[in-house]
């Protein structure tokens, strides 16, 4: 057994002890790269084989000897090694084709040596010693595949190649591992079905473009001001006022973003106008713009490409010739764990079942038709009524809000104060309870039904939305006129000043520099910190809502169904109220909504989308938990994943709608005079201006002048114009095409179908015939 | 549960299962502490009564069938290598794979085919390579119960025939199955997300 091994004893220890060492060091390299061989090389053997239980470091007995052929072969690499140890000295020399062919083919030997030694039956050390030898050779010689000169280089490379793949397979299985959360939704998915968790994995994403967000206006905006700007009070702009100084610091202040709160980075108003600040000369004002611009612009991208990556998947279903293959083979859903979810799965299936069967009667059948025409126009009209009704009733709460502020705030009682937000809730809660009713009449699929019902809300909650914005704008119009009223003050109070400050010096001839305490500066109204707060107040008033909401109408009603149950007349699990479902609808809405909120605020408060990572992280979190402690799951479970492009659709929709308002005000608003990083410019785009000017070479500005000529603009307009009017009438035609194609096909199966049928008839006669 | 390299040591053949399967280090790690998390007694090996412990397998109708596939040619043990070789068909399919993959290789076993075979002999029973009438009336029976009427039953088991057969042979082939499902996001419904 030990007869291939060198004769002379302490060369054989060496060879040993060799072994051992080296083995222990590239135990994980070697492996690696046996497999990169493997998949690069070789025909994959191994799978057809048996496999053999591995006994490690089992010696037995009777182990075959190895064949007699390893010997020669072995005793000719020993030669073929010497010899090229010698001619390795001469490294100049091209090695001619045919050493060039053996040498492959005794590359490609020693490879499938490496490959299969582990599952020839021999003693441990004859294999390691057989492996190591074949290593050896192939890591020597790989290189002479490139001719002389190159070999270095080319075994260079192999070794690179090689620890690249093992560094990507890390890199994969270190990506893999950081996917947050994905144990909860896991669970959640086996208790209550694919459609809950498609909202978790919808927050999870979101909490992802959050983050982004985050980053950018953390690191750009907030960060550069607070370590190179000037501190808090240089600046009148940066200090509390004189009046407000004794509340300044408490909670109730506090909680309402006045005081403290506003005069810090976390709002607009704080910023300096300086055009560089710090010893990088960091430019804020343009950094500022450009943060706002990149946020959109990240935002669109982002929400688009996963529509995109969307559509691929919605290739299920929509075929009807294989309706009913499909619903016998791929209704259950798989990742349900939980025997009350299963029993709900049966249900539906059945259900599934069921209309399938009644829709094809009902296709044969078409009596019906006007009736169901006739009461899904019906519900339509109720719909309409209630959203003009709704629509009137914001209306008439504005107007009657716009009243109340030209009286004065004390004769106000709670309800006037609070109108305008009260009507929005309970519109809110109970307009969705209509349309859920009037859904009724429809009769639709539950699908179909929810994406009705999500849209109905969307639409009432769009009302909402332009309440706001109606009521924002109203208040900024005041504000800008305000501010000329202070501007003029400004100067009258300057003046006296320094009357007072010449009288207090006609004194004495020498006295204190003039000097006036920031805090004392009178202020003008700044209208984008007071727009900044409105939406970092709507955000948090926002989250305790839901959170009181879920704690309320699910922690609290779980409570009571299951502890009151003992000693109640009827079964309050079973009847009413029973415990909650998990609204996926509400909460996706409300998600979107609110993301639509932190669009259109992070303008002018950078710290919103800093609040909001904090509030979608403490969301998740919270969720699950009333998930799985407190609801139950829907009796009518469906898949939900087609549903996903419909959320994305509505992201969408409020992303373009939220930023017009924002993109509004930076165009036709002028900027506050005395705070903000744009105070002092007629518009805030006019930075981009300033800095082309300022800090690229003249050249490029003439270029981007003569670029920016009416003329080339209108032209690049209408070209764009044309080639989308060109892609759509491309993109209709192949869709043409395309169905045309399918018809084609299920024309040509269906005479296959026939055709064989009628030889298989055909057949059967001829049988029964001959029989 | 991490991906420290030393654990893997402890799995015998890992790397000709890795080789055979395409799972990642970090999967075969966790699918060896689920399997010895479902070996209660540490045999070595799983036996139909430890798979009847999952829950999800429990209460699914094709559960039986599923923990069937798992034990090939009637035996009554599977070890690690067999455990993984059935969740290999459920590993997502990667498109760079097929990119590089040597065509005189045989598919990996996460294939677009493989799965639908694997899917195809959940519902054949007898393995004659067909689902005939009878067959699919049997899986109907498991998946809806007695919610709906036998004559309800064996006109969708007619209809779902009809629909699928192309041969006229009152029967459901694999490459009928196949051609059924065409439109089937099969690459994505029968993956597992957390098996790379």
């Amino acid at each position: 057994m030990n007869s291939y091994l060198p004769s002379t004893p302490h060369i054989q220890k060496l060879w040993n002890l060799q072994i051992q060492v080296e083995e222990k060091d590239d135990d994980t390299e070697e492996s690696s790269s046996e497999e990169e061989e493997e998949e690069n090389k070789l025909p994959r053997r191994e799978s057809m084989r048996p496999k053999r239980k591995r006994t490690r470091d089992v010696i037995k007995e009777d182990d075959p000897e190895p064949e007699p052929e390893d010997e020669e072969t072995r005793k000719a690499r020993e030669k073929e090694r010497r010899r090229r140890l010698k001619r390795g000295a001469e490294e100049e020399e091209e090695i001619d084709e045919e050493e060039l062919e053996r040498l492959k083919t005794e590359l490609d030997e020693k490879r499938q040596v490496i490959a299969t030694v582990k599952c020839k039956p021999w003693k441990m050390e004859k294999k390691i010693e057989v492996l190591r030898e074949a290593k050896k050779f192939v890591n020597e010689n790989e290189g002479a595949l490139g001719k002389g000169k190159g070999k270095q280089w080319f075994a260079f490379k192999m070794m690179m190649a090689k620890k690249w793949a093992k560094f990507l397979r890390d890199f994969e299985n270190f990506k893999a591992a950081c996917v947050p959360w994905e144990n909860k939704i896991k669970a959640i998915e086996s208790q209550f079905g694919s459609s809950v968790a498609s909202y978790f994995l919808f927050l999870r994403w979101m909490y992802g473009v959050n983050m982004v967000l985050f980053i950018l206006t953390f690191s750009l905006i907030m960060l550069p001001e607070y370590l190179w700007g000037l501190p808090y009070g240089s600046l009148p702009r940066k200090t509390v006022p004189r009046a407000e100084e004794a509340s300044a610091a408490n909670f109730g202040v506090l909680y309402d973003f006045n005081g403290l709160a506003q005069y810090s980075v976390l709002f607009y108003g704080y910023y300096n106008n300086k055009r560089t600040i710090g010893w990088m000369n960091f430019r804020l004002p343009l950094s500022y713009f450009l943060v706002g611009i990149m946020c959109i612009g990240y935002s669109f991208l982002v929400v688009l490409r996963a529509m995109t990556k969307n559509i691929g998947d919605d290739g299920g279903g929509d075929d009807n010739t294989f309706n009913f293959s499909w619903k016998v083979f791929t209704s259950w859903d798989y990742l349900i764990g939980n025997p009350e979810t299963a029993d709900n799965k049966f249900n539906s299936i059945t259900m599934n079942f069921r209309e399938a069967i009644i829709e094809e009667r009902a296709a044969q059948v078409e009596e019906n038709i006007h009736l169901i025409r006739f009461l899904r126009f019906l519900a339509n009209f109720f719909v309409f009524l209630t959203l003009g009704g709704s629509g009137y009733l914001i209306f008439w709460a504005v107007k009657r809000s716009q009243e109340f502020a030209q009286q004065d705030p004390d004769t106000l009682g709670w309800w006037e104060k609070n109108e305008m937000n009260m009507v929005m809730s309970l519109l809110g809660m109970f307009c969705p309870t209509l349309f859920d009713l009037f859904a009724e009449l429809e009769d639709y699929h539950p699908l179909i039904a929810l994406k009705w019902l999500l849209g109905r809300i969307f639409a009432l909650l769009l009302g909402n939305l332009y309440v706001f914005i109606l009521a924002l704008m109203d208040e900024i119009n005041n504000k800008i006129e305000e501010e000329k009223l202070v501007k003029a003050n400004i100067t009258l109070w300057e003046a006296n000043m320094i009357k007072a400050y010449n009288a207090s010096l006609s004194g004495n001839s020498t006295g204190p520099p003039f000097f006036v305490h920031p805090a004392d500066v009178p202020r003008g109204p700044c209208w984008e910190t007071m727009v900044g707060q409105e939406f970092v107040r709507l955000t948090v008033s926002d989250v305790l809502t839901t959170y009181v909401t879920i704690l309320i109408g699910d922690f609290l009603r779980a409570c009571f169904v299951r502890f009151c149950n003992y000693c109640w007349c009827w079964d309050l699990e079973y009847g009413y109220p029973s415990y909650t479902e998990f609204d996926i609808s509400g909460n996706v809405l409300a998600l979107i909504f609110n993301q639509g909120m932190i669009w259109m605020g992070s303008f002018f408060a950078p710290s919103l989308p800093g609040i909001n990572i904090l509030r979608l992280h403490t969301s998740m979190y919270f969720q699950c938990w009333a998930v799985m402690c407190c609801n139950v799951p829907e009796a009518r479970v469906f898949k939900a994943s087609r549903s996903n492009n419909f959320y994305l659709g509505m992201l969408l929709l409020i992303l373009f709608l939220s930023t017009m308002p924002v993109l509004y005000m930076i165009v036709s608003l002028p900027p506050s005079f005395d705070c903000g990083p744009f105070s002092g410019k007629n518009r805030m785009f006019e930075v981009i201006g300033e800095t082309l000017e300022q800090d690229f070479p003249s050249w490029m500005a003439k270029i981007l002048r003569q670029l920016s000529n009416p003329g080339l603009v209108i032209a690049v307009v209408l070209v764009m114009a044309l080639t989308i009017y060109y892609l759509n009438a491309t993109a209709k035609g192949q869709k043409a095409a395309n169905l045309d194609l399918k018809k084609k096909m299920k024309q040509q199966a269906l005479e296959n179908k026939l055709r064989n049928k009628k030889m298989a008839a055909a057949r059967a006669a001829a049988a029964a015939g001959g029989h | 549960m991490g991906s420290r390299s030393s654990h893997a040591a402890r799995i015998p053949d890992v790397d000709s299962i890795r080789r055979e399967t395409g799972f990642s280090q970090a999967s075969l790690i966790r699918l060896y502490h689920r399997f010895q998390a479902l070996d209660r007694n540490e045999k070595g090996y799983l036996s139909r009564v430890d798979l009847q412990q999952i829950g999800a397998l429990a209460v699914n109708p094709l559960g039986d069938r599923i923990i069937d596939s798992f034990f090939p040619d009637g035996s009554l043990r599977v070890d690690f290598p067999g455990f993984v070789r059935v969740l290999a068909h459920f590993r997502p399919v990667d498109d760079e794979d097929n990119g590089n993959r040597d065509p005189k290789e045989p598919e990996p076993l996460n294939s677009r085919m493989n799965k639908l075979r694997f899917a195809f002999q959940l519902y054949d029973l007898d393995r004659d390579g067909k689902i005939s009438r009878h067959e699919m009336l049997q899986v109907l029976r498991l998946m809806v119960g007695v919610q709906v009427t036998e004559e309800q039953l064996e006109s969708i088991a007619d209809r779902t025939v009809q629909e699928a057969d192309e041969d006229g042979d009152g029967a459901v082939s694999f490459l009928e199955f196949a051609k059924s499902l065409e439109k089937m996001n099969i690459e994505q419904k029968m993956s597992i997300r957390i098996l790379k």
